[in-house]
């Protein structure tokens, strides 16, 4: 199925859950239809139903997992849009256009090796369970700035995890990027490994540089600002290697040639 | 009662009065992107595609957008892919929907506005013409033509001279006196005014402290300029004759009606379909119910209320 093909429709979807994740807190929403037809990467836009007008818009949130008829999204509340929404109650409803974008292409066939950075493992979820369902042999490098955030990295099912944090707090000291190159050995007869990342920009230009150094795929979900996420506002481009790209509708997950890497 | 929402801007008839903003509603991707069906069931009363320009511009660096308090600062910079791009690959497609097409077009020149103009004038997919004069111009190192009488006089009559299609102009709120800028458009020959574009704005890095916005400034849309939009069509309306699309901040039913009662014969919306592209539906609605509560009958008998 082509991630990118599925019509997208307004819900009005009730909280059915609500929990702290460190410092994350992960929503399910009652959302079938979006539990039926997301693909891992796709995203939806989000706020709190209702007449409010501030915050105005809705941002942009990675489905995060799927339980059933409940479509989960990890949010840190980093700004008022997703304060507001991390403080959502039980019962509350919230208003969600999806599913959205491009997500992650999974039909490759050699290791997968899923990089992580802060928020930016909340798509990667969903991503590690459809992999492992698909028979994918998956590592798992889930990097962190302190360990209230490296809670998250206790979601993942599974998987072999490599877990860093930048002030040592969790797992090893350090970035990522540093094991990243090791885990992209190619093993004899074998496929060659396969990038899936997700994170800040600074972390997700070092795994463009890498998998150009070694020689593999990478697929980026990337993070920006959107006003409308359906294509009309021309707000959330980023550098193609021609021409700007539409995170909304071109992703959010490309290809790390698609893109430009300043 | 049962309330007649048609309303017309000159020999544009309209079943009702809510049209898009330019920029705000690209029908083109979102009939791919959702899964209603656009193109049988249009929900504005008109569309106005996205602003073109003579060559194609790419935009401004991003980051492009920032949401303020019940507002939206953006800077876009008029992305697009040219007039004859436009021409050849998006007019046949709209010319499908079952409604009247405006295509919005901005110079970079001066003449370019004369020369976009002809270039749609024998268009039958086109039932207008509106001209953006809110686009940093390259003779004015980077100033909107629409920012002085003058230049809003000089592109509009270059416009008018080489094309019979109805004209509306955009006009811009960051003049000193926009009565006079809007006079100056009908004088040169305007059939309509739509109004008003963003305000110009900033916002600071909280921690940073720097712009953040790539393009540095940029242009304040959403419910918190709607009182900055209503004076504006409050005044202009009352002095010209040609009719008013009144925008800026058109959320709910209640704020059409007060663009109407302002002296606007339609609305546009604009940011609001952002937050919800379908929007548009309950506001007609809404418009109906809000006139029928109040025993107004039509537009005409709302347009002007408040004057």
């Amino acid at each position: 199925m082509d991630a990118g093909l599925i019509p997208a429709k307004l819900f009005e979807c009730q909280v059915a859950e609500s929990r702290p994740v460190g410092a994350y807190r992960q929503l399910a929403l009652v959302a079938p239809e979006i539990a039926y037809l997301a693909h891992p990467g796709q995203f939806l836009m989000a706020r709190l139903a209702g007449p409010a007008l501030d915050p105005l818009l809705p941002r942009p949130m990675c489905v995060h997992d799927i339980d059933s008829d409940l479509v989960k999204l990890l949010i840190d509340p980093v700004g008022k849009g997703t304060a507001a929404l991390a403080e959502a109650e039980v019962g509350d409803r919230l208003s969600v256009l999806g599913p959205l974008g491009r997500g992650f292409d999974m039909e490759g066939e050699g290791p997968a090796v899923v990089v992580g950075g802060g928020i930016g493992v909340s798509p990667l979820l969903l991503l590690t369970r459809a992999l492992l369902q698909r028979g994918r042999e998956v590592r798992c490098v889930l990097g962190f700035r302190n360990r209230s955030q490296a809670v998250a990295a206790g979601l993942f099912p599974g998987a072999a995890i490599d877990l860093l944090t930048e002030d040592g707090s969790a797992g090893r000291t350090g970035l990522v990027s540093e094991p990243l190159p090791g885990c992209l050995v190619r093993e004899e007869g074998n496929p060659a490994p396969e990038i899936f990342a997700c994170g800040p920009d600074a972390m997700l230009k070092a795994v463009a540089r890498i998998a150009a150094d070694c020689g593999v795929r990478a697929q980026v979900s990337m993070d920006t600002h959107m006003a409308c996420g359906i294509g009309s506002c021309q707000g959330c481009v980023i550098p193609g290697p021609e021409a700007y790209r539409k995170t909304c509708i071109e992703g959010p997950v490309f290809d790390t040639r698609d893109l430009k890497w300043q | 009662m049962a309330v007649n929402l048609k309303t017309a801007l000159g020999p544009l008839e309209l079943d009702h009065p809510v049209i898009n903003a330019s920029g705000t509603f690209d029908v083109l991707e979102a009939d791919t992107v959702l899964e209603e069906d656009l193109f049988a069931r249009f929900p504005f009363a008109a569309y106005v595609p996205k602003t073109v320009t003579l060559a194609p511009r790419a935009g401004n660096a991003p980051p492009r957008l920032y949401e303020t308090s019940a507002g939206l600062l953006n800077s876009i910079g008029l992305a697009n892919r040219g007039i004859e791009a436009f021409i050849r690959d998006d007019l046949p497609r709209l010319a499908l929907l079952p409604v009247p097409v405006i295509a919005s077009v901005a110079g970079e020149a001066t003449e370019d506005y004369g020369v976009c103009a002809a270039m749609l004038d024998g268009r039958d997919e086109l039932a207008a013409i509106e001209l953006n004069v809110s686009c940093p111009n390259v003779e004015l190192h980077g100033r909107a033509l629409g920012l002085d009488p003058a230049g809003t006089h000089r592109a509009v009559s270059l416009a008018r001279e080489s094309t019979s299609k109805f004209l509306i102009v955009k006009l811009t709120p960051n003049v000193t006196d926009i009565v006079e800028v809007a006079a100056a458009a009908v004088d040169a020959g305007a059939d309509c005014v739509s109004l008003i574009n963003t305000v110009h704005g900033m916002v600071l890095d909280p921690w940073s402290l720097k712009p953040v916005l790539g393009n540095v400034t940029g242009g304040l849309s959403g419910p918190a300029i709607k009182p900055v939009a209503l004076r504006a069509v409050f005044l202009v309306s009352q002095a010209v004759t040609a009719p008013v699309i009144g925008m800026g901040g058109v959320t709910t039913a209640q704020d059409a009606l007060e663009f109407l009662a302002a002296g606007a014969s339609a609305v546009a919306m604009g940011t609001a379909s952002f937050r919800d592209p379908l929007a548009v539906t309950g506001v007609v609605a809404g418009l109906a119910e809000l006139m029928e509560e109040r025993g107004i009958g039509s537009v005409a008998g709302l347009s002007g209320a408040a004057h």
